[in-house]
């Protein structure tokens, strides 16, 4: 049985619908979690840590699954706010980290020449995310696992308008990370 | 477009990584559940045994020096060891650490544990009862510095300990005030976002 939680009581139905929603959970989004973990800790084997914590922690939080969110919006959540906490909890490299607009507005010599090859484009890619604050962090990642606004607003609680505008500026750090430096190197 | 270059797609070099389809069984579950529990219990166990060595050997200097001012600063070092144990038994014992990861959204989260943060750093004196500890060491140390005033040369014999509580203050106060200040920025940030969406949420609902 799950420790108490939040001081929350559990859901009457024990462990066996916390471990079937913890299975069907890490059998949907397994791979979803374990690129969100990539995208708050490049070394690996800390990254394992990580990805154990939030499999421990979902696995805790289902315990108090009441449904009044969907099941992919709760998984989301609970690794986001897992892995923020991981964020914090590194100081010295929290103070380091900037947002979306910072980056946007960082000068042409940020752009990079073209990948070499897709292990290079996604290293480029993951050193952009880990230097964003967390929150920023959330609505790239979760842009690029390919959710609408409406979607990553029910994660974050950010209004749709709000996303909508981060996005578009994600969109615009992408194309100039990315595109230009494709066609530099074509 | 982005199958002729999926280089220069973002989303699809994103989506493609390779991954272990990590999953875990739920006796992993639980049995790591377990584990975190006991390791938890034993630094308690730890932290509080030691507290009590301390109070032991502090409390028997407290017996045995006739001098007031050092007694009572014994006695206060260790009534701070008592402090310390329960400390001790608070955070460790009964898991005060629970990430509250899932009533939230995101949002919320991260401010709630940025200003954790920020009031963990504002009261770490406070909670680790700094204030006994030092007004302790001060009593204690007091008359031995008086009698060096007579014979200078005695200073010198706890200099090293005063250059280097020092440096520690001089770099310690500066670095926590910086912290503070880009938490409480980050802080104020969060709630700026958080007006902002209520602002637009109630527009929408007009």
């Amino acid at each position: 049985m799950a420790d108490d939680y939040l001081g929350c009581e559990p859901i009457p139905g024990g462990d066996v619908s916390q471990d079937s929603l913890y299975e069907q959970a890490a059998d949907t989004y397994g791979s979803a979690l374990e690129r969100l973990a990539r995208a708050y800790e490049l070394d690996p084997e800390v990254r394992r840590d990580l990805l154990q914590d939030i499999h421990l922690h979902l696995w805790h939080s289902f315990a108090y699954f009441d449904q009044r969110c969907s099941l992919r919006t709760w998984v989301y959540r609970v690794a986001h706010n897992v892995a923020t906490g991981h964020v914090i909890r590194q100081s010295r490299l929290r103070n380091r980290l900037v947002s979306i607009e910072a980056i946007e507005t960082l000068p042409g010599s940020e752009q990079i020449e073209s990948a070499a090859s897709q292990s290079e484009a996604l290293e480029r890619l993951s050193t952009l995310i880990q230097r964003l604050k967390p929150l920023d962090r959330q609505i790239i990642v979760s842009y690029l696992e390919g959710m609408d606004a409406n979607s990553v607003s029910e994660i974050t609680g950010l209004s749709p308008a709000n996303v909508a505008m981060k996005i578009h500026r994600i969109k615009n750090i992408l194309r100039r990370w990315f595109d230009e430096g494709g066609r530099h190197g074509q | 477009m982005a199958n002729e270059h999926p280089m220069n797609d973002p989303r699809n070099i994103w989506q493609n990584q390779t991954t272990e389809a990590f999953k875990m069984s739920a006796d992993e579950l639980r049995s790591k559940a377990q584990r975190r529990r006991r390791k938890s219990r034993f630094e308690a166990v730890y932290s509080m045994i030691l507290g009590f060595i301390l109070f032991v050997a502090f409390a028997r200097m407290f017996a045995g020096v006739q001098e007031i001012v050092p007694r009572i600063g014994w006695g206060l070092l260790s009534l701070w060891c008592i402090y310390f144990v329960y400390q001790a038994y608070k955070w460790f014992w009964t898991d005060g650490v629970a990430s509250d990861a899932t009533l939230n959204t995101t949002l919320q989260a991260y401010r709630r544990a940025l200003e954790n943060r920020r009031d963990y750093l504002l009261h770490i004196g406070r909670r680790a009862g700094l204030a006994f500890c030092f007004l302790g060491v001060a009593m204690v140390t007091a008359p031995a510095l008086v009698k060096a005033v007579d014979d200078p040369r005695l200073l010198l014999n706890v200099a090293p300990i005063f250059v280097l509580l020092a440096i520690w203050l001089a770099i310690f106060l500066p670095t926590r005030k910086r912290n503070q200040r880009k938490l409480q920025q980050e802080i104020e940030e969060l709630r700026r976002f958080e007006r902002e969406n209520f602002d637009s949420l109630a527009a929408g609902a007009n």
